[in-house]
Formats: structure tokens, C-alpha cells, sequence
């Protein structure tokens, strides 16, 4: 069972009640990975605007989460599905919850970056935040891409890739305990930093567990902690 | 969309067998006049399991049922090929009486069918025709305890003498599932036994079948999807007569193996 | 497509015309019944009003006086004297006391005619039981011949019919009624005598005895044995061109006009096996083949109705298919055959045609004791008395219609209180 669609139900309701809960899903996971985005260029430009864009933002993201939950409810109460399709809805609730979460982060990540904006920016360690950013948003983008394709594989390469993410963390966090040993002044802005990496590497874990969803959707497997 | 054709030589995939097997059914074939009803079609039913048996209407899963106890003799122009043991011993080619096996595999028809007479005698109708009873004490007894494991008996106990056909649908049913088991069956057959019932007699006669897998083999054909989900341990999915997939429930319900149960199973057949 | 104003328009236009078509249905209907409604009641008013008359028959009070003399008895005990006594003496000695004036041989004989033929046994009876009358007199109401029944009835409602009375005995008459010696009593003859020459000395005791005999050899064969061949053809016969052949059959027969019975039963019973002659026994045998069919045909209906699932029920639980008819169809049908039975009885105690052919048409005057006896049936009386001269025959004929009627009307009742008894829902 690779091809999955939600198509040729008896009920073409259902079919368009799954179609709409899979789209709402793809947006909010669109309005999330925008999130992540803008929360790293507000660190890196010291933009507050941004950062306030961030934190309304996840307002709607809440939103996303509550309405995609009450369709799933919805279609488990109407139509009992069950096989593929109880997989699909299982796993959209539970993607849901990890997108949300994501999204949380992303606040976190944009509330710190202010803080940082008030004290005054810094003159060192946005590198590593930086390259924790790319990492990260593309590790996000190609979980979400492969949940739109309910690709597997992708999913599985994608797991790979926090090994690699969570390796820069440690990295990131050593290089942060040295400038903080350098310029305890400035340890308050550096404590931030430290929040923020922290907030990336979750958001990977969060990415990580999006792709265990697609292989219990295409595959049937659950490989969470594994 | 799965591909509905059904190949000449198909195999069963999945888990058809059992370790401990109440009955063997091996490549058995049922044919209504020149019409083939059931192709070649292997499975067990394992010591106190719940078989359910699910698939679209006209595919044969109500016939392979009644070729279980031999109902299909009764209709005209029908044939039974394979074989059919049950514990070891086969339904068809030997001398093991239809009596006997009826005795010995209880069934339980669609519409709650009791006889016009009262709840007493609809219940001791089997232990009287095959002389169970020795005494009326005996006839008592059996009564009792049979009204008991349908979970009737509190219901019913002051008007033993009132007609069976006055009960609800619901209460009608266990009065069918209590006559079936006064004779201590082995098997039981449940040919959907709830189509004709509310939700709530459903749910009572779902929760009654679980207790008796306790002490009998259940094989349980249904409509419904749900219901096999609930009450069974394993389900068999058939096709146009074939029997495409048997697999325990829980995986057939979440992952099943073959396109065609996930097909049927999700809604997507015309 | 049409918008749904243009459809309702013509929904609403074509209401009417439903509704005139309805109302015509409804009114036909109406009208078929009433009809069939007022034939009923004509035929009924018009068999009543006819033969109310003949419950009651005109009797004359004589004083009479057995006189041993006049008898040429000595010993009531000895049935040579008594059956060479001459009866009538006792009757005519008691009419010439009563109207000395009758003289002459004409009026006579004009006189004795007042009383029935059959009168003088009346008074033997009457005599032999209770011996103690033996020359002594008593008041006796005396069963008046039949033209003075006829004669005295029409005269009482004011449309006197004399046509075969003379002058002196409409005198005599006019005489009796001013003493009150001439009445309408019950007639005990109507239900306790056979058939007679003599209207007034008619009963249908024996017909009737004769139906009920009949009936019970037809009961006796029919139902078992359609009874067993519904249930065989039903329950356990393959389905193959024989048994649709037989099915075609029994169809037919139960079509077959009912003469034809008769004279397979002339051709079979009598000729070959001499079954006697004009016995319930062999018009039983006749209406048992007539009215086989109707209970086959209504049986297996009966047992068709049985819903299969009590069957596969039974069967499920291992009953022999033996069991399931004995412990389940049959007691479930039963109600149905009893119905089918008692119609098909009650065809057969109205049919006439077969029974002519076997000789029950004879005349037969002792009532039947056994099925092997000579006997007539009712509807076969009520065909001889329609075809008697003697005018008193015809509110006779009336009576015996009422009487077969109202049997069938019982037995139909009978069927619809057993339906109601034994039905059972399920």
C-alpha cells in the first residue's frame, strides 16, 4: 500500500472531508515552516517587527490546530473510518499536535530575539544560529514535502537528517559556552541564545517525529522511538 | 481504485491457519446447481475464537457458513467439494450423521427466529428432541443455565410460559442464542445475527458473544464493519466466493494486506 | 427540464381528474356490493317468506275413542293384531261424531279427507304407548291433510286458496275454527320424519341424517389423506417434472365438474367393488374425491405460510425434518387446513350432481342408521320436493333451503372461530 489517496469512497463526502482535513494540514504546515523562518531572520537582522509578526502569528497557527482537530473528531465520529484512512486521520492529529508545537517554538525563538533586541544585539554567536536555521527549516520543509507526497522514503532520509541537526546543536552549545565564559557581562544575551538554539533543535525532533507519522500512514509501521 | 477482478488461481494472503484448530476447512468448493458459490476456500477456526467473516453481499461468506453445519443440504441443486473436518473428523465424506453435527454446531440465524411457543420450550426443544434431559428437574436445570449464559434469565424468569415470539428483537435473539446452546455446541454459527436489531440489542448481543467465546467457537458472519472489529479475533474477507484475505482483526482493521480488504474495509467499492 | 412551477401547475391540473377517477373506483366498488348485498337479502326474504310456513302445520283437535271393538284388538302385545287393525276406523268414527251431517259416500270420503293419510299410525303409536287408553276417549290434535293445510293457512292470511277443497269442507272448516279445534302447531314431522308422499307426513330427519353421514365418511377420508399429501408434496417431495405434473393435476381436478365424480364413483365404487347403492358410504367415497383437491390446495397453502425460518430454526437445531413438520408446520398449519376442510365440507354438503349419479336420488322414507343404509342428502331432498306436484311441497322445499342454509352458515362459522382459536402470530 504506497499509493494513498483519499479518493473513490462510496461517499464522495467522505472523500472531500479527508481531501479538506489533508489540505488544512498542508497549510498550517506552510504557515508554520513561515514561522520558523521569520522567527531566525528576526534574530539575524535584530528586527522586532518581525519578531512581532512571529508571535501573532502563532495565534493563527492555534487556531489551525483547533479546527483540523475538531474535522478529525468530525470524520472519526461520521464515518468510522478505518485502514488507510484511520491512519490518515490518527496520524494528522498527531501531526497536528507536533505542527503546533513547532509553531510554539517559533514564539519562543521570536520572544527571545526580542529580549535580545532590548539589551542590545551582540557582536558574536549569530553564527551558529544561523547555520541551526538552515539545517533546520530545510529539514522541516522536506518532512512537510513529504507528507504532501505521503512519500516514505523522503520521510525516512529526513529522519537521518536530525542526526545531523542534533550534532550542530552540540556544537552550537559548546561555541556559546565558550563566549559565555569570555564575556560574562553579556551572559544574560548569551543565556537567550542558548534558548534559542534549544528552540531550533526542538523543532527539528518535531520535524523528526512528522516523518514518523508518513511511514505509519504509508506503511502501516509505527517507528516511533526506535 | 483497487482492482476489482479476482484472478482464477488466487491465494489466500495472511494468517488463515491455526495452531490449535476447532475446524479445518481445506479447498472446499460450493456450487448452487452449475453455479460455483465458493472457490477453493482453506481456512481453520481456531478452540474458542471468534471467526468473523466480512465481504460485499453475494460473496459467499453466508453459504461457506452454512456448509459449516450442513444447512446448505436443505437447499436444492447445492454441492459441497473439499473438505470440512471438525476436530479431525470431516463433515461430508464420512458417516457422521447431520444430527449429530447440528448438535454439535449451533446456529443463529439473521432474523431472531424462536418457535411459537413459550420461552420454556424454545429453550428445551434441543435437549428434549436429542433426550438430553433425564427428568424435568434435569429439563429444569438446562433451561436455567442456558437462559443464564444469554444473559436472559433475569429478564425472563417470571413468564418462563409466556410465548418466546412476545420478547423484543433483542431478547428474541438471546432466546435463539440460549436455544442453541442448551445442547452444549462446540461451534456456533452466527449468521448476522444483529442485522434485524437496535444499536442497544446490538450491543448487548456483541457483549453476550464475547462471554460465550469463553467456552465455544464462534464463527460470526456480519454486515457490519464495525461489529466485526468489536467482537472478533481474527476476520476472513471474501470476493466473489473466493476467500481474498484472513488476518487477526486488528491488523486487518488498521493495515490490512490486500488491496481488495482495504477497499471494502475503507468504503470504496461501487 | 421543467421548472417546478410549470410542474406544479400541472400537478395541480391533473388533481382533479385523480380524484374524479378515484371517487368512480370508490363508488363502483360501493355498488358491486350493495348488489351483491340485495340479491342476498332477496333470496333470503323470499326463501323465508315461502317456507316460514311450513314449521307449522294445521292439526284438528278430535275426540277420540279407541274402541278395541272397532279395532279387532283384544291384546296390545301382539303385533299381528296390531298390524292388521285397521287405524283409521278410530279417525273416522271420531269425524262422523264430529259432523253428523256428512252423508252420502261422496262427502264421506269428503270428510275423512279432512285428516292426514297417515294420521291413524299417529294414534297407533300414541296407543301402544300408553296401553292404558284401551277403550277409553281422549282429545287428540290430529294432523290435518295437506290441502287443507295449504287451504287453511292461505284462509287465515285473507287470500283463501280452495282450489282443491269442496264447499263442505271449507264449511267444515269455518265450523272447527269457531270451536278452536283447528290450529297451526310446530311441526314435529318437519324434523323428526323422512321423506313422505304426503306433504304433511314429510320431514327431512332423514336427509339430514343422511348429510351427517356422508359428511363424516368424506371428513374421515379427506382430510387425512389430503392432509398427508400436502404436507408430502410441500415438505419432502424432490422438485422434478412428476411432482409438477401431479401439482398441475390436483389443480385441474379441483376443476373438474362435479358430475364427473359421480359417475366415476357409479363407474368404481358400485359397479366394481359394490359399494351398495344410495349408502352414505359411497357418496362419501364420491365427495371425498370431489372435495380432495380444495383441502390439498388449501393445505399446502397453509403450510406455504409457515415462514421458512421456523424451519431452518428447527432444522439449526438438529431436528429430523420428520421433527420439524410434526413439532412446527403442521401445528402452525393446522389452523389453515382446519379452515380449507371445513369449506371444502361444506361444498360437499351443498353438491347435488355427483350423488344423482350413485342413486342417492331414491326415494326413501326410514331414516338412515348406519353408512351402509339407504339415504338421501339435503340438497338432493330439496331437489325431489321442488319437483313435486303437491302445492304444500313448495313452503317444504323452502324450509329444507333454510335448514341446508343455515348448516352451512354454522360450519362457516365453525371455521372462522377455529381460525380465530388456533391462529398464532409470529
Amino acid at each position: 500500500m504506497d499509493k494513498l489517496s483519499f479518493e473513490n469512497h462510496i461517499a464522495s463526502r467522505y472523500d472531500e472531508e479527508l481531501e479538506q482535513i489533508f489540505s488544512q494540514l498542508m497549510a498550517m504546515g506552510g504557515k508554520v515552516e513561515q514561522q520558523v523562518q521569520l522567527a531566525v531572520k528576526a534574530i539575524l537582522d535584530s528586527d522586532s517587527n518581525i519578531a512581532e509578526r512571529v508571535i501573532q502569528g502563532d495565534k493563527d497557527v492555534d487556531r489551525m490546530e483547533i479546527r483540523i482537530d475538531e474535522d478529525c473528531v468530525l470524520v472519526i465520529a461520521r464515518r468510522q473510518p478505518t485502514a488507510s484512512d484511520l491512519r490518515l486521520v490518527i496520524s494528522v492529529t498527531r501531526a497536528v499536535a507536533d505542527l503546533e508545537r513547532i509553531g510554539d517554538e517559533a514564539e519562543k525563538i521570536a520572544k527571545h530575539a526580542l529580549e535580545l533586541i532590548e539589551h542590545g544585539p551582540l557582536m558574536s554567536g549569530y553564527t551558529v544560529v544561523s547555520q541551526l536555521g538552515v539545517s533546520v527549516t530545510a529539514m522541516l520543509h522536506n518532512a512537510l514535502d513529504a507528507f504532501a507526497r505521503f512519500d516514505a522514503d523522503a520521510a525516512m532520509r529526513t529522519i537521518d537528517e536530525d542526526k545531523q541537526v542534533d550534532q550542530e546543536y552540540k556544537a552550537a552549545l559548546s561555541e556559546l559556552d565558550t563566549l559565555m565564559a569570555s564575556e560574562p557581562a553579556l551572559l544574560k544575551q548569551y543565556l537567550n541564545l542558548v534558548w534559542i538554539v534549544r528552540s531550533l533543535e526542538r523543532i527539528g525532533d518535531h520535524a523528526k517525529n512528522l516523518c514518523e507519522q508518513i511511514v505509519f500512514v504509508a506503511k502501516g509501521k509505527d517507528i516511533r522511538h526506535q | 481504485m483497487p482492482d476489482m477482478k479476482v484472478n482464477e488461481k488466487h491465494v489466500t494472503v495472511g494468517k488463515q491457519f491455526h495452531d490449535d484448530p476447532r475446524m479445518t476447512m481445506r479447498n472446499v468448493n460450493v456450487f448452487y446447481g452449475e453455479k460455483q458459490a465458493i472457490h477453493d476456500v482453506s481456512i481453520d477456526i481456531g478452540k474458542n475464537e471468534v471467526m468473523a467473516m466480512i465481504g460485499p453481499s453475494g460473496c459467499g461468506k453466508s453459504t461457506f457458513l452454512r456448509s459449516l453445519n450442513r444447512m446448505n443440504d436443505t437447499v436444492e441443486g447445492c454441492r459441497v467439494e473439499g473438505e470440512i473436518c471438525m476436530d479431525g473428523e470431516s463433515l461430508y465424506n464420512t458417516k457422521l450423521d447431520v444430527v449429530e453435527l447440528r448438535a454439535r454446531v449451533g446456529m443463529v440465524f439473521q432474523k431472531p427466529n424462536p418457535f411459537p411457543k413459550s420461552i420454556y420450550e424454545n429453550v428445551a426443544y434441543g435437549a428434549k428432541i436429542h433426550g438430553l434431559a433425564d427428568s424435568r428437574i434435569d429439563l429444569d436445570e438446562i433451561v436455567e443455565n442456558s437462559l443464564n449464559k444469554a444473559g436472559l434469565w433475569k429478564e425472563v424468569k417470571d413468564r418462563l410460559h409466556q410465548p418466546g415470539t412476545g420478547l423484543s428483537g433483542g431478547q428474541q435473539q438471546r432466546l435463539c442464542i440460549a436455544r442453541a446452546i442448551a445442547v452444549t455446541p462446540e461451534v456456533i454459527l452466527m449468521d448476522e445475527p444483529c442485522s434485524a436489531l437496535d444499536p442497544i440489542a446490538t450491543a448487548r448481543i456483541e457483549e453476550l458473544i464475547k462471554e460465550l467465546s469463553e467456552n465455544f467457537t464462534i464463527a460470526i458472519v456480519t454486515h457490519s464493519m464495525q461489529q466485526a472489529a468489536r467482537v472478533s479475533d481474527r476476520t476472513a474477507y471474501f470476493h466473489l466466493g473466493q476467500l481474498i484475505e484472513v488476518n487477526p482483526t486488528e491488523q486487518v482493521f488498521t493495515m490490512p494486506e490486500h488491496e481488495l480488504t482495504e477497499g471494502y474495509i475503507t468504503g470504496r467499492f461501487g | 427540464m421543467n421548472n417546478s412551477a410549470e410542474n406544479l401547475r400541472r400537478i395541480q391540473k391533473s388533481l382533479k381528474k385523480r380524484y374524479f377517477v378515484e371517487r368512480c373506483f370508490l363508488w363502483s366498488g360501493r355498488a358491486a356490493i350493495t348488489l351483491g348485498l340485495l340479491a342476498v337479502l332477496v333470496l333470503f326474504v323470499d326463501i323465508t317468506s315461502k317456507g316460514y310456513g311450513a314449521f307449522r302445520s294445521t292439526e284438528i283437535l278430535l275426540d277420540i275413542h279407541y274402541d278395541a271393538d272397532a279395532l279387532g284388538i283384544d291384546n296390545l302385545h301382539d303385533e299381528k293384531q296390531l298390524a292388521f287393525a285397521d287405524w283409521d276406523v278410530l279417525l273416522k268414527n271420531a269425524l262422523r261424531e264430529q259432523f253428523p251431517d256428512a252423508s252420502g259416500r261422496k262427502e264421506r270420503k269428503q270428510l275423512y279427507g279432512l285428516v292426514s293419510n297417515g294420521a291413524g299410525f299417529d294414534l297407533k303409536e300414541r296407543l301402544i304407548a300408553n296401553p292404558k287408553l284401551l277403550n277409553t276417549s281422549e282429545k287428540v290434535w290430529i294432523i290435518a291433510d295437506d290441502d287443507i293445510d295449504t287451504y287453511y293457512k292461505s284462509w287465515l292470511s285473507g287470500d283463501p286458496y280452495a282450489e282443491r277443497m269442496s264447499e263442505k269442507q271449507i264449511q267444515w272448516i269455518e265450523v272447527l275454527d269457531e270451536q278452536g279445534a283447528i290450529a297451526l302447531k310446530f311441526s314435529k314431522n318437519l324434523f323428526t320424519r323422512g321423506d313422505s308422499r304426503e306433504p304433511e307426513q314429510a320431514g327431512i330427519w332423514g336427509a339430514v341424517m343422511g348429510s351427517l353421514f356422508t359428511l363424516a365418511i368424506t371428513f374421515c377420508l379427506s382430510f387425512p389423506i389430503g392432509v398427508a399429501a400436502a404436507i408430502y408434496l410441500e415438505e419432502f417431495a424432490p422438485r422434478n417434472r412428476l411432482t409438477d405434473f401431479i401439482e398441475v393435476n390436483i389443480n385441474n381436478l379441483a376443476a373438474v365438474p362435479s358430475i364427473i365424480f359421480g359417475l366415476l364413483g357409479l363407474a368404481i365404487f358400485i359397479n366394481f367393488f359394490h359399494v351398495p347403492r344410495s349408502a352414505p358410504l359411497v357418496g362419501g367415497l364420491v365427495l371425498t374425491l370431489m372435495t380432495l383437491p380444495t383441502i390439498i390446495i388449501t393445505s399446502r397453502a397453509a403450510i406455504k405460510s409457515v415462514p421458512p425460518s421456523i424451519r431452518e430454526a428447527a432444522l439449526g437445531m438438529g431436528a429430523s425434518r420428520h421433527q420439524v413438520v410434526m413439532h412446527h408446520v403442521l401445528p402452525l398449519s393446522m389452523p389453515g387446513m382446519l379452515t380449507g376442510a371445513i369449506i371444502g365440507m361444506a361444498q360437499a354438503l351443498g353438491e347435488t350432481a355427483p350423488l344423482l349419479m350413485i342413486g342417492m336420488v331414491a326415494f326413501i322414507v326410514d331414516i338412515p342408521q348406519g353408512f351402509t343404509d339407504p339415504a338421501t342428502v339435503l340438497p338432493v331432498q330439496i331437489f325431489l320436493w321442488a319437483d313435486s306436484p303437491e302445492r304444500a311441497f313448495v313452503e317444504k322445499t323452502s324450509a329444507a333451503i333454510m335448514v341446508l342454509l343455515s348448516f352451512l352458515i354454522v360450519m362457516n362459522m365453525t371455521a372462522v372461530w377455529i381460525r380465530k382459536r388456533l391462529e398464532r402470530r409470529w
